[in-house]
């Protein structure tokens, strides 16, 4: 294996020569006198002895550590260890030493050329190189995936469709490029300038279909996003509730109590979801009284079916409303089970809930007097804040009626 | 009890349908099943039944569900009557069907001797309110008496406010009518009063919920 190209320490200048040696296994004289021999050719020498004194480094700097420039692997890959340092590309920042020493080669090859009697074209040379650069420069801003999609839009990855790029890359070049260079005078250049818009023009409508179309797969993709990412949210919801409420459900089989409340739990739940947007969660009135129905159904397993009408924002007297038909909701599951149906009417000037049963009904007044349910909390509780209690009860059922108005000036309710 | 009324259930789920049917009692008897709006609109001209049981989210047709079944079966509509039937909460999906030409909402948790009833009750051309729909049907008509400048259609009688108010709180016709002590039959007929209304006033609300489907 070829010892590394380094600067060498035994030094004149700056240790080019004796580094090429050592590489290519020459003798160090065979080396200088080539380089001597190059300098002499249009002073091609010197440009060599420049490029590799800045691009190659010195032994120092390799065990340093020191970066080597990228344009030594691109310009000459044999002669980089790759063992001894990561790999990198052309988008490191290495890439600007690759233009400069490409742009530093094509100046030198011409100034040889020169020398050597070529007449070199300056007037085509600047143009080529000017936009080669911009070519290369605008490429190395791509990433490497935007590149490879690029390739692969522009067909460059079969050779038919390379070719197609080159052709059409060499035309837009020799347009340029005749544009540019001053060879047609302005008289020829309006005619010229005319006809090629005309040309871009009729391409321009040869492709439309195209185009359009690709816009057109680009808007479906992004709708198919959308969707996709709208699915999985609800996929991961029902995952996160229903499928897990199922599987509850097939554990606990056994205690049809346990499976309504599940059930009803998660209708409940999902509903909410479904129907209910996160923004119309006001914990007004009626969002009250139904999470009281939700947790009272919750803990004592019977259905509790809420219908509201209107809404109104808490005041302290709407929140006793809710401690109150709460109460009552709870003495309905506990003493008389089954369905339990709350109606809310919520109004500016009144609102009121009717709570109502399909127990046995009870009599108010056999109801010892230290019982606190429903005389304290639900009665006791509406009175204290300006509201009223009416309580009717028969053997078809029990339906407690909670009237609180709104506030009014100078009623003190506490 | 005379013929059993013929009934076509009409809802995307199997199990639902199967479930639905298993329900029905003796009175009643299921004659055809669709699972999609042209399914549906097929086997109702085709057994031309009492009663179609409806469910409001069908896939098919041009999206309009059961509304677009209801609108689809004009020509047979004198003698099939529908009865809606959902999980949907939303105001504008109920409201949508009933203002289509369904004669009642239930939800689909209703018990298999309760939907039997509410058939019955279709069948013989009244309408069946759930507490729900009254609470609807309250909320688009506002619970306080309305001033008289409104049209007829657009107002609730006190009477039909609080047989409304009733349905709502969980009362069945029956108490209904014990409670303000009038015979069923005309707890009935205020009933379909307000489904007229229902369905034919242009109440802001209505129109805006039923808007919201993009249908009628």
């Amino acid at each position: 294996m070829r010892p590394p190209l380094l600067r060498s320490s035994d030094a004149l200048i700056a240790g080019v020569c004796a580094g090429l040696a050592a590489h290519l296994g020459m003798s160090l004289r065979a080396a200088r006198i080539g380089m001597v021999v190059l300098s002499l050719l249009g002073g091609a020498g010197v440009v060599l002895y420049g490029w590799l004194w800045l691009l190659v480094p010195t032994a120092e700097e390799r065990r340093r550590g020191v970066a080597t420039p990228a344009g030594l692997r691109l310009g000459a890959p044999a002669l980089a260890a790759p063992e001894t340092r990561p790999a990198r590309s052309l988008r490191t920042p290495g890439g600007h030493e690759v233009l400069i020493g490409v742009g530093l080669l094509v100046v030198a090859a011409a100034l040889v050329a020169q020398q050597l009697g070529v007449n070199v074209q300056w007037g085509w040379l600047l143009p080529v190189g000017v936009v080669a650069l911009g070519a290369v420069l605008a490429w190395s801003q791509l990433d490497e995936a935007r590149r490879a999609r690029l390739m692969d839009h522009a067909g460059a990855t079969r050779a038919e469709g390379l070719a197609r790029l080159a052709a059409g890359l060499v035309l837009v070049m020799v347009g340029v490029l005749i544009l540019v260079s001053g060879s047609l005078s302005w008289e020829f250049t309006w005619p010229a300038l005319l006809a090629a818009a005309a040309v871009l023009g009729g391409v321009a409508l040869v492709l439309a279909p195209w185009g359009l179309k690709f816009w057109k797969d680009l808007e479906a993709e992004r709708a198919a996003r959308v969707r996709e990412t709208q699915r999985a949210e609800i996929a991961a919801h029902l995952h996160d509730s229903v499928l897990q409420t199922l599987a509850l459900i097939q554990n606990r089989a056994a205690s049809e109590q346990d499976v309504i409340r599940l059930a009803r739990a998660q209708e409940r739940e999902l509903r909410r979801w479904l129907y209910v947007d996160a923004a119309e969660r006001t914990g007004n009135l009626a969002d009250r009284i139904k999470a009281v129905a939700a947790e009272v159904e919750e803990a004592y397993g019977h259905p509790v079916d809420v219908v509201s009408v209107g809404d109104t924002p808490i005041t302290p007297r709407q929140d006793a409303l809710v401690q109150a038909t709460r109460e009552a909701v709870v003495n309905a599951a506990k003493h008389a089970g089954g369905a339990i149906s709350v109606y809310l009417e919520a109004g500016t000037a009144v609102s009121q809930v009717f709570v109502r049963d399909r127990g046995s009904g009870f009599d108010l007044d056999t109801v010892p007097e230290d019982r606190l349910g429903i005389r304290e909390s639900v009665i006791n509780r509406m009175q204290r804040h300006g509201g009223t209690a009416r309580i009717r009860s028969s053997d078809s059922g029990t339906e407690v009626h909670l009237t609180m108005p709104e506030e009014e000036a100078g009623t003190n309710h506490d | 009890m005379t013929e059993p009324i013929t009934v076509v259930v009409v809802d995307d789920h199997a199990i639902f349908r199967s479930g639905v049917k298993a329900d029905l009692d003796g009175r009643v008897q299921v004659v055809g099943e669709a699972a999609t709006v042209e399914e549906a609109i097929a086997v109702i001209r085709k057994h031309q039944p009492q009663v179609v049981l409806l469910d409001v989210h069908l896939p098919g047709g041009r999206g309009g569900g059961g509304a677009e079944v209801i609108a689809g079966c004009a020509d047979v509509r004198q003698s099939t009557r529908f009865l809606a039937l959902s999980v949907s909460d939303s105001a504008e999906d109920v409201v949508t069907v009933i203002r289509a030409g369904a004669r009642g909402y239930v939800t689909k948790t209703i018990s298999g001797a309760d939907i039997s009833d509410a058939v019955l009750r279709v069948a013989s051309g009244d309408a069946v309110f759930s507490p729900r729909l009254a609470g609807f049907v309250l909320d688009a008509f506002g619970t306080a008496a309305v001033a008289a400048a409104d049209s007829e259609l657009d107002r609730l009688s006190a009477r039909e406010l609080e047989v409304m108010r009733l349905i709502a709180r969980g009362y069945s016709y029956k108490e209904v009518a014990k409670e303000l002590f009038i015979s069923i039959k005309t707890v009935e007929t205020h009933v379909s009063a307000v489904l007229r209304k229902l369905q034919l006033s242009s109440r802001h609300e209505l129109t805006r919920w039923a808007a919201e489907r993009r249908l009628l």
